[in-house]
């Protein structure tokens, strides 16, 4: 009797514990999929994390890949210009890697948390036209993804839905379709977000508007177009070439020429669009007027056509570019400032208001005749002598004086000095160190102030000083003094600009000899008149390459300028990057300054090899994909 | 009293699981060779730094996964980690006409060399210095009809100087072809070169020429020690 009390029980008890669905609870800290998506609230949210995956290449971009803020973002302030002739590192010399660059599996991630969100549209209960804009901006991500894919790797697997595992780990491989399929794969959902997004948010949200789609296939048709007329000028072998996996066919170059006039032409007739104060009175204005643009995007509605924000200091919500890239004088207690360094062969490319239409080499000398003498100093020239350090850069473009903090000039009230040292009064010269020599009654310190602090040119000590002789200057905020911490710099980032526009369109011009050169040639000008030229320049592609090179500084758009255009190999084939050194010329009373052309000091040559015009498919192993040629 | 034995039996098997894994043999083969040119049997001059490469695949196994091997400048190389097996075996991306793939078996010591047709050869090649300027004149003579893009002086402190490692450069474009009897002529200015060519030190000088051909490689005469 008391036994079969206990199995009772016993029963009672196992049937209550069974019906308590231990195993089916749900986790009380995380929201649940269908709660998420019944709610617009909940669709914003996924959707904001959408574009924080959006690989935009600002400020957190580096060559260890997007949104480099978070966690320990320690990189020794290497930025992607220094893999291009636009600057070098003050400290490190690197080159281009295997692994820089990568993004394949970040890339699939947001990928299919695109397609998770495309899977659910239709079954949302929203409006009709929440259902178009939700339709267009999923298209506008992949669209963004996939061209972020296609420029890195040629030809990727198409997945446009979300893959379930069923057991069956090969039912989810998909093979790489050719680098045309997938250059028109993005094409057509640039289409898709094209036709299905508004003119613009009710509260001026930053997110995809048709216009951003329409400049997104601008630059990416461009793109595909610069590949396929320009890619026998690399021609490479192999198996992922024989399947057409990279590589596009000559005659494909038509088409995309034709798609990326037809998109810019979209966002220049809608009469929406403008520079920011596109008629300066003064070279001096125009500069200020582009140095504000890059201060704060924001400021200039018309131009930014998409802007991604910082929004507070800290981890995740800020960058870097305040700390590493300040001059040395104005660390404001940063321990390594004024690593980007901008180099002589981009300060050689702007162009001089006295000779409109060509790059103006700056010359050192009175014969000036010795322009690609990189000797060093040699007693013999009769070297040009300035008062004022950036006399040199007299009637040089107003966009080098906002790009780069020149010596002698002021930044953040402080004359910033570079110097690499001097002429003794005997002709001997003495540069990168040394002892101060006493000249009558003055000491003349090498690097042109006695105290580290002081300067901000050559001295190696913490890899702090430029050793091009000129310092960094867009983007950064001349107002505020950045605190000395990671992220603490909340400028924001102007992914797409309308003067991009304009040059993506006369470059698509000239290139295909269609369209209307005479618009094409209007586009080019107008951006120049912005930075205070007043003559009008023919649409060359020499010129609107030059234009691209000056107007985009610093935008990470010089990197896939190289590659589209297949000119790396050429231009990086055993190059040493060179610097304008300042030196200060002790033979005369008072003392005056000179420069001197030459090699950038402690830099090694850099080739740029076929095979980096793809980067290496990761998991091959894995994923059985074809990897690209000679990884 | 049992569990002792048991522990040590469960112990023994472990350890010899854990031994059976590693117990491959070490690559034991060498495979060495030299790039020929099949007319004269001379050694072929190639670059050390994106030169001609030697790709193969190991026989066995699915994923076919392309090794590589580079040539030296003397136009040798040599593998002296490699297993022995079948392999097959391709020089691509060189300075002579494309070969086909050859299937090998390797093991200890094989020689392997390639007998190939150099695009261009560098016939009579003469490299002097003379007052400031190194002077260097040579013939070419090229083995197929697609235009000779240019031709260069390279110096170097190395002796594996060519044109993707050199300090100084003097090259003219041709992009045509080129009359096997022609002399031509590339000097390098020592003073206005003072930065990489110090008088007083040694530089290696080689002269050389790129075929207009798909991923083609620079043909070179051998380099030439100079005393400045």
């Amino acid at each position: 009797m008391k036994l079969t009390k206990h199995i009772f029980m016993l029963l009672v008890l196992l049937t209550a514990i069974s019906c308590d669905n231990v195993l089916d609870k749900q986790p009380l800290d995380k929201l649940q999929g269908e709660n998420l998506f019944s709610n617009p609230e909940g669709v914003k949210l996924y959707m904001a994390n959408l574009y924080y995956q959006l690989p935009i290449e600002d400020f957190t971009f580096f060559r260890q890949g997007f949104n480099w803020n978070t966690g320990d973002p320690n990189n020794g302030g290497f930025a992607p210009a220094m893999i291009t002739d636009e600057a070098v590192h003050t400290e490190f010399g690197d080159f281009i890697g295997n692994d820089d660059f990568q993004w394949w599996d970040q890339g699939y991630k947001l990928i299919r948390d695109t397609n998770i969100l495309i899977d659910i549209i239709p079954t949302l209960d929203v409006s009709e036209d929440e259902t178009k804009a939700l339709v267009g901006e999923s298209a506008f991500i992949r669209a963004y993804a996939y061209f972020a894919l296609v420029k890195r790797y040629g030809g990727v697997p198409l997945i446009t839905a979300v893959q379930k595992y069923e057991g069956d780990v090969e039912a989810l491989k998909v093979p790489r379709s050719t680098e045309k399929e997938t250059w028109d794969f993005v094409l057509k959902e640039c289409d898709i977000a094209i036709a299905n997004l508004a003119d613009s948010w009710p509260g001026g949200e930053r997110r995809a508007t048709k216009w951003v789609a329409y400049a997104l296939k601008s630059r990416a048709a461009l793109h595909a177009a610069s590949l396929a007329k320009y890619g026998d000028r690399a021609p490479i072998s192999g198996t992922a070439v024989d399947q057409k996996l990279v590589g596009l066919e000559k005659s494909a170059a038509a088409e995309y020429y034709k798609a990326a006039i037809e998109a810019s032409e979209a966002i220049i007739s809608s009469g929406k669009f403008a520079l920011y104060k596109p008629s300066p009175a003064s070279p001096e204005e125009a500069a200020e007027n582009y140095r504000k643009l890059f201060e704060d995007p924001n400021i200039a509605p018309t131009e930014a056509i998409f802007i991604k924000g910082y929004a507070r200091p800290g981890s995740g919500t800020g960058h870097n570019y305040g700390i590493w890239f300040q001059p040395n004088q104005t660390a404001n207690g940063w321990p390594h400032p004024g690593r980007m360094n901008p180099t002589l062969d981009l300060i050689d490319a702007y162009e001089s208001y006295t000779n409109p239409g060509q790059s103006a080499p700056v010359t050192t000398t009175v014969a000036g005749n010795d322009v690609s003498d990189y000797n060093g100093f040699d007693p013999a020239k009769n070297y040009k002598r300035y008062d004022d350090p950036a006399g040199i850069y007299k009637d040089k473009d107003a966009r080098l004086w906002a790009t780069a903090i020149l010596p002698g000039t002021a930044w953040k009230g402080q004359k910033i000095i570079i110097q690499a040292g001097f002429i003794k009064p005997d002709g001997s010269a003495q540069l990168f160190g040394g002892e101060p020599i006493k000249v009558g009654s003055a000491t003349i310190y090498p690097y042109g102030a006695a105290d580290r602090t002081q300067y901000s040119g050559f001295d190696t000590w913490g890899g702090n000083n430029t050793r091009t002789g000129v310092s960094f200057k867009k983007f950064l905020n001349e107002g505020v003094n950045v605190a000395p911490g990671w992220n603490q710099t909340v400028s924001d980032w102007a992914d797409f600009r309308y003067a991009e526009i304009l040059l993506n369109y006369a470059e698509a011009i000239v290139e295909s000899g269609t369209g209307t050169a005479t618009k094409g040639a209007q586009a080019l000008n107008d951006i120049r008149r912005r930075a205070g030229h007043t003559k009008d320049i023919p649409l060359t592609i020499d010129n609107v390459i030059r234009e691209r090179r000056v107007e985009l500084a610093f935008e990470n758009k010089r990197f896939w300028d190289l590659i589209r255009r297949r000119e790396y190999h050429t231009l990086f084939n055993n190059r040493v990057r060179h610097a304008l050194v300042p030196v200060l010329d002790l033979r005369v009373t008072p003392a005056k300054y000179i420069f001197i052309r030459q090699n950038i000091a402690r830099l090694n040559p850099a080739t740029f090899d076929y095979k980096n015009y793809y980067r290496y498919v990761p998991g091959i192993g894995a994923n059985g994909l074809v990897q690209n040629p000679q990884y | 009293m049992k569990s002792p034995i048991y522990v040590s039996a469960l112990a023994l098997m472990l350890f010899a699981a854990g031994c059976k894994i590693d117990n491959y043999p070490a690559p034991d083969a060498q495979l060495y060779g030299t790039f020929l040119d099949a007319e004269t049997n001379e050694p072929v001059e190639q670059d050390i730094i994106r030169g001609s490469t030697i790709e193969y695949i190991e026989h066995g196994y699915a994923s076919q996964t392309k090794q590589v091997m580079l040539v030296k400048n003397d136009g040798t190389y040599r593998n002296n980690l490699i297993f022995a097996n079948q392999y097959t075996i391709t020089p691509v991306r060189g300075n002579f006409v494309p070969t086909e793939p050859q299937e090998v078996t390797v093991a200890g010591e094989t020689q392997l060399d390639f007998k190939v047709q150099p695009y261009i050869r560098l016939k009579d090649a003469k490299i002097e210095k003379s007052g400031s300027k190194v002077i260097a004149t040579f013939k070419i003579q090229q083995t197929v009809i697609n235009n000779v893009r240019k031709i260069g002086l390279y110096a170097h402190p190395e002796p594996s100087v060519g044109e993707p490692m050199r300090t100084v450069l003097s090259e003219t474009e041709i992009n045509g072809a080129t009359d096997p009897n022609k002399v031509y002529k590339l000097e390098i200015d020592i003073p206005s070169n003072s930065n990489n060519l110090k008088t007083g030190n040694q530089y290696f000088f080689r002269v050389g020429a790129i075929i207009d051909a798909p991923e083609s490689k620079f043909n070179y005469a051998k380099a030439v020690r100079i005393a400045l």
